[in-house]
């Protein structure tokens, strides 16, 4: 247990180093490359935070991309009131296309920061706690959970489409201006950008991580085992699964705000079914029981597919296929589970190496000993 | 005062009534032995109390108030706890952890989130070294064997400190010396806890002693000390109608 978290230490300490300090360095300080890598980063928070609710506590979140979604969607809309301000009535370019009259009261209080950035957290968590209490509640536990979060999804995908006047449609919501953060202008091209989306990432990584060794994470995982012999311990079980499933939400919600700010649109693909399920297979790849494990396989994924996607227009979705076929026949652990076992077969090799030495040495000394014990008699 | 009692308590699964109208009433710091024929409903009545299975007739009342519609993690928190007869500890999670799931005098979602680090002397520490497990605290309780596991969740009923506790079968797969020991333990919680145990083996029965209850058909069919019960004619018949007196 503490070598364990010995090592789950180093393992924080290099991804620290490694996004902000290898990374830049290696893509040269170069706007442009951080910002693709800054997207990464974006979608490696979602992936953790499906870590959260499906690594720690069992459930498999098959709708983690609405939540993200809606984080996303809160966030352009802000933006959008801002570079809509020139516009008769304020009123963002789409709305005037499909007759709108006014402004809609629902995007009225997105003219202030504070609370879009409020509402880009509590409205996922809000979510959330409504399906999470209605399953939960119920008793509904694992392929059950993963269907009604996919239909959910699915039913809030389509809402965002068909309302075309309120939401852009299929076109989402382009055209941004850039956001203003204490008087900062964010530039989505810059390092100091980066460092705040890598800086949004680690505080994320450090409250979800407060949240797994707390004993509440002690306790979801006892729940991953077994609900019903948890319950007669006397914890309310579905209490603690909604709270992770709120928890998750709200690091995909913040994930989705800044995915935004990186891309400067918001679209309803953000809510699709390939989107979500691509959340699964990054946190698979990675390694479900681990957060940053499960941010590395959603960062090494989109690396490869963004190499992948410019030899093979089409056919990286066949190798991401291909590769969550691997990892669940293969690793099902996921990388974390792979350089765990290699770990373990290293320390044990030295042990074993050691117990032996000292095994050789003891026969050794008994030799020496033997002739001394006959010369005494 | 009567700790708990419960009143023509019934349960129907399909066509079968697994328990029939049992009424029973333990004392406060009671140590009761559940006996009976295979399929009696022993293990089903626990089911009832511990709230795992919800009755279709009677009710339960555990200090004088009305259990029978609380959710099971209600009744924990109001004292009862649970021992199952297949050790039911967590297999991922190391013997530490268990138990530190096991101390929930404080199960809320909140003072879960401030709690970082099991405080290991104190009751923990004299726990695990009765228990003698002083030396697999960090091992995963699914690597032990069974013996260590029963014990495991009996030390875990210890943690939890509920007044009334439910065995089923506490010493099954427990050998001579193991059963002996467990039997010294429960002579230590009389008392201060009630228990009711579920067993079979009739040398542990005389052992911890305490009232018997045997019951026969989901129904009370006698109740005594360990002699009487022996003696009783309507006892042995229920036995040996099972086809055995292996037990009796």
């Amino acid at each position: 247990m503490n070598n364990r978290f010995r090592f789950d230490c180093i393992g924080y300490g290099l991804f620290l180093g490694l996004i902000l300090l290898v990374v830049p360095w290696a893509l040269d300080f170069d706007g442009f490359e951080l910002n693709t890598f800054a997207r990464y980063l974006t979608l490696g928070m979602v992936a953790m935070a499906l870590a959260l609710s499906w690594g720690g506590a069992g459930i498999l979140n098959l709708g983690q991309a609405a939540t993200f979604g809606l984080g996303a969607y809160i966030m352009a809309m802000h933006l959008k009131l801002k570079a809509s301000a020139h516009m008769p009535d304020g009123m963002p370019d789409f709305m005037g296309w499909t007759n709108v009259e006014s402004l809609p009261w629902f995007w009225e209080p997105f003219h202030s920061l504070p609370v879009t950035i409020l509402a880009g957290f509590l409205v996922p968590v809000l979510l959330a706690a409504v399906i999470g209490i209605f399953m939960f509640r119920g008793r509904i536990t694992g392929v059950f959970v993963a269907i009604i979060t996919l239909a959910f999804l699915v039913a809030i995908q389509l809402v965002f489409i068909e309302e075309q006047r309120y939401t852009g449609g299929f076109n989402g919501i382009t055209g941004l201006a850039p956001l203003e953060l204490f008087g900062w202008s964010v530039d989505n091209y810059s390092l100091s950008f980066y460092y705040f989306v890598s800086g949004c990432l680690i505080a994320a990584l450090v409250l979800a991580l407060g949240l797994v060794r707390s004993k509440v994470g002690l306790v979801l995982r006892a729940i991953k085992e077994d609900p019903a012999r948890v319950r007669f311990f006397g914890y309310d079980v579905a209490r603690y699964e909604t709270l992770a499933f709120c928890a998750s939400a709200a690091i995909a919600g913040w994930a989705g705000m800044l995915y935004v700010l990186v891309l400067q649109f918001a679209s309803p693909t953000y809510m699709g079914v390939p989107f979500s399920l691509a959340i699964v297979i990054w946190c698979a790849v990675g390694g479900r029981e681990s957060l940053v494990a499960a941010a590395l396989g959603g960062i090494i994924v989109n690396m490869l597919e963004g190499r992948l996607s410019d030899l093979f227009v089409d056919g990286w979705t066949l190798f991401l296929g291909a590769l969550f076929i691997l990892v669940v026949l293969v690793m099902p652990r996921g990388l974390y589970g792979l350089f765990q076992n290699l770990l373990e077969r290293v320390t044990e090799f030295y042990r074993q190496a050691r117990a032996e030495r000292r095994e050789t040495l003891a026969s050794a000394q008994s030799i020496v000993s033997e002739p001394t014990d006959k010369g005494g008699r | 005062m009567a700790q708990l009692e419960l009143r023509g308590l019934a349960v129907q699964f399909g066509g079968v009534r697994a328990v029939d109208g049992l009424d029973l009433t333990l004392q406060d710091g009671e140590l009761r032995c559940l006996i009976g024929p295979n399929g009696a409903g022993k293990s089903t009545t626990l089911d009832l109390i511990c709230g795992k299975t919800a009755p279709t007739g009677g009710e339960i009342l555990f200090d004088g108030r009305n259990i029978t519609g609380l959710p099971e993690f209600r009744r924990a928190r109001a004292g009862i706890g649970r021992k199952f007869q297949t050790p039911s500890v967590f297999r991922e999670l190391t013997v530490i952890e268990n138990l530190e799931i096991a101390r929930s005098a404080r199960p809320g979602v909140f003072s879960s989130l401030t709690v970082f680090r099991s405080r290991y002397p104190g009751r923990m520490q004299e726990v695990v070294e009765l228990v003698e497990l002083a030396e697999e605290l960090h091992t995963r309780a699914g690597n032990l064997s069974h013996g260590q596991m029963q014990w495991l969740e009996i030390a875990m009923l210890l943690m939890q400190d509920a007044r009334l506790i439910l065995m089923d079968e506490p010493t099954a797969g427990m050998t001579i010396q193991e059963t002996r020991k467990t039997g010294e333990i429960f002579a230590s919680l009389r008392g201060s806890h009630t228990m009711i145990v579920v067993e079979h083996d009739m040398n542990f029965v005389r052992q911890i002693a305490g009232t018997v209850t045997v019951m026969d058909q989901g129904a009370l069919l006698a109740e005594g000390s360990i002699q009487e019960v022996e003696r009783d004619p309507a006892v042995r018949a229920a036995y040996l109608g099972d086809g055995g007196n292996g037990h009796a």
